[in-house]
């Protein structure tokens, strides 16, 4: 199959954390470039050497920055997402006037937002991803999504911040809570519920970050209709045949329930789910001769041993993965390197070889 | 070597003296091994006439994987016994904050609209520190056998699996967000009493465990200063999981290039070396190595390791894998 195509021209990248994904949307930005292809690689947190391999600095986090290549190939842009300074971006273009604008930036509340309310953090940086295709500068984008397990959550933001403005929940904030004095105010409307409610959020809440939120959902108030607008638009770009997703995985037979799950959970959502790449694979190596069973110290391995070990669970973990993701469904194996990529020709490489495995690799059913 | 300002066999005592040990590092670097490891190696240590300590691992993961480590079914959420004093419980951090509001409001038709309701919903997804402090509010009452499953036998220590780096320190650092937000009432007054107990040295500590490779390094160095700098507290042990063993010192350059498994693990273990040579000049706190070992995750891993741990803990430096190869 061909994944740097114009079939595909949004590439989202996800997996569990530490398998080497941002390695991987970076390598095949390269060789997009390389192809031709105007690209941009949207990633969260790339390491120091991933981002001296680019040549990119903290600049990215304001606006996508040119990558040098070599003559002869297509732009190449790199952009660090960063969640709380989307949304802040956001406060500020939307904001009917400059005093709301303050009412959010400056709200003890929204100051609070280091988690997720309702995955709105995560929703921001699917926001960006929209902007940026629906600007339709790049022939490519290549999207890697945040370093977490729950890398779903990230691709949920946009329908649970729907149903979170469906549900009756925004109503409720909504309401005028609280008098001009502060104090909570005709909850007694909400009957038997609503002072059971009064008390609940009196006796365990405490009444300061209550205010902080009610007063943060009436500030935001004006800026929901366009967000339900946006985040259904987001949802159908994520659906979109157009967009394709790469399974990253890392090796070993115990990553496989992992690997397994995500790919359950993309396909239910109604992704398209492309070829499955396990990462950083030992090779297979000759067990030597000698030691055998009854090795002196548990704690001093030799190496040798460690390495045939390593590569003949890589492989046992590989073969069980493939045989229950199914024939049709394109699987590939990279190979552990010697060495980390530090420099974009050592990326480069490593996207050509991915893609050469590709070519290979059955279409997905 | 294990730099250090405790020596090491007093730092295992005085892991086993505490009431909360977190264990936190990136995703992926064996940080639920690792809880599994220091759970053992603490109950297992004879230290009163009851010959141990009566311990239990908290997994804070939706998906359990602690029971693999000790060979134990999954126990869906309940405490499960592991035996040698060991003990085990996967957490929901709602189901514990439900259960929170369940017993305050009391009478059961209520706390069930509460629970049902979406306004509820969204503070307890939303409100800054929250599920945090339910989580280490969880521990402290398992401590104190204030909770229905311990009250006639309270763990002496618990130790926190906990989520991955950036949600490490956000856990410790909730409980006094959560005091600052919320001034009054069972919250507000739980944050306060949290923020104490994990800020204090003589009943919490804080592992944090790393692989020799540059992101996880580079996080659990991050680890340390946001947690001097949001908790106001150090982290008692590094623990560098997952090591190469060393290259035979008689390997030459020829022989390295003719071999491609000699090949691969003098690359491999020259990357490790050059993180652990950083982590030697920015990790100032006591630190130990655990080897990558041939087995695979189960009790024989977490045996294994414990024998490790245990020597690196009672003989600093006497293990092979910090041995640097000066020139390569």
């Amino acid at each position: 199959m061909e994944l740097l195509s114009d079939r595909h021209p949004l590439l989202i990248v996800v997996g569990s954390g530490g398998v080497g994904k941002t390695t991987l949307a970076a390598a095949l930005g390269l060789s997009a470039a390389r192809r031709g292809r105007d690209t941009l690689v949207m990633t969260f947190d790339p390491s120091l050497r991933l981002k001296d391999a680019l040549g990119v600095s903290e600049e990215a986090r304001e606006h996508p920055v040119p990558v040098k290549l070599a003559k002869g190939s297509a732009r190449l842009e790199a952009s660090l997402l960063d969640a709380r300074l989307t949304f802040d971006r956001l406060v500020i273009r939307y904001a009917p006037d400059e005093a709301s604008r303050r009412r959010i930036l400056e709200n003890p509340f929204y100051n609070h937002l280091s988690g997720n309310l309702a995955g709105i953090l995560e929703y921001m940086a699917v926001e960006r991803l929209w902007e940026v295709a629906d600007e339709g500068t790049y022939d490519q984008v290549i999207l890697d999504t945040p370093p977490t397990r729950q890398a779903l959550d990230f691709l949920e933001a946009p329908s649970r911040i729907v149903g979170f403005l469906e549900s009756g929940a925004l109503k409720i904030a909504l309401r005028p809570w609280f008098d001009d004095a502060g104090h909570l105010k005709a909850t007694s409307r909400l009957g038997f519920l609503g002072r059971g409610f009064e008390r609940f959020l009196d006796e365990i809440v405490g009444l300061g970050l209550l205010r902080d939120m009610a007063e943060f959902f009436q500030a935001f108030e004006p800026l929901f209709e366009g967000f339900r607008e946006r985040a259904r638009k987001v949802e159908d770009l994520l659906r979109s045949p157009r967009t394709l997703f790469l399974l990253v995985a890392g090796p070993g037979d115990e990553r496989i329930a992992d690997t397994l799950f995500f790919a359950r959970r993309l396909r239910e959502a109604g992704y398209r789910l492309g070829p499955v790449v396990v990462n950083r694979v030992h090779p297979e190596l000759p067990v030597p001769a000698g030691g055998g069973a009854a090795e002196a110290d548990p704690c001093d391995v030799d190496g040798r041993r460690l390495l045939a070990w390593l590569g003949h669970r890589d492989r046992r973990g590989v073969d069980q993965l493939a045989s229950l993701l199914g024939d049709h469904h394109p699987l590939v194996a990279l190979p552990l390197l010697p060495d980390e990529p530090t420099d974009p020709t050592a990326l480069q490489s490593i996207g050509e070889d991915l893609l050469d495995l590709l070519r290979t690799a059955p279409d997905a059913g | 070597m294990t730099a250090s300002t405790t020596s090491p066999s007093d730092l295992r005592a005085h892991l086993g003296s505490l009431q909360l040990v977190v264990v936190t590092g990136k995703g992926g670097v064996g940080k639920t091994a690792i809880a599994a490891v220091l759970g053992r190696l603490v109950a297992g240590s004879a230290a009163g006439g009851r010959g141990g300590r009566r311990v239990l691992v908290l997994e804070v993961d939706p998906r359990e994987n602690l029971h693999q480590m000790l060979g134990l079914p999954p126990s869906g959420g309940d405490l499960a016994d592991a035996g040698g004093g060991l003990h085990l419980q996967n957490l929901k951090p709602r189901d514990v904050l439900d259960r929170i509001v369940a017993e305050r409001l009391k009478i059961e038709v209520l706390s069930r609209r509460v629970l049902a309701s979406p306004v509820y919903q969204q503070f307890a997804e939303g409100a800054p520190g929250l599920k945090e402090v339910a989580i280490l509010g969880h521990a402290l009452r398992l401590v104190r056998g204030l909770d229905p499953v311990a009250r006639a036998d309270p763990f002496d220590l618990v130790i926190l699996d906990a989520p991955a780096t950036g949600h490490g320190v956000s856990l410790l650092a909730a409980p006094s967000l959560l005091a600052e937000v919320i001034e009054h009432g069972p919250f507000g007054h739980m944050g306060a009493e949290l923020a104490q107990w994990v800020g204090d040295p003589q009943r919490a500590g804080v592992v944090v465990v790393t692989t020799p490779e540059e992101m996880p390094v580079q996080e659990a160095i991050e680890l340390r200063l946001r947690l001097r700098e949001r908790v106001g507290r150090d982290a008692e042990l590094l623990v560098v999981n997952s090591v190469y063993p060393p290259l035979p010192a008689e390997a030459s350059d020829e022989e390295l290039a003719a071999d491609p498994a000699l090949d691969l693990w003098s690359h491999r273990r020259r990357l490790q070396e050059r993180e652990m040579a950083r982590l030697e000049r920015e990790w100032p706190g006591p630190r130990v190595l655990l080897p990558k070992l041939p087995l695979d995750r189960g009790p024989e891993l977490v045996a294994a390791l414990v024998e490790c741990l245990r020597r690196e803990l009672t003989a600093p430096g006497a293990s092979r894998l910090s041995e640097v190869e000066a020139v390569r």
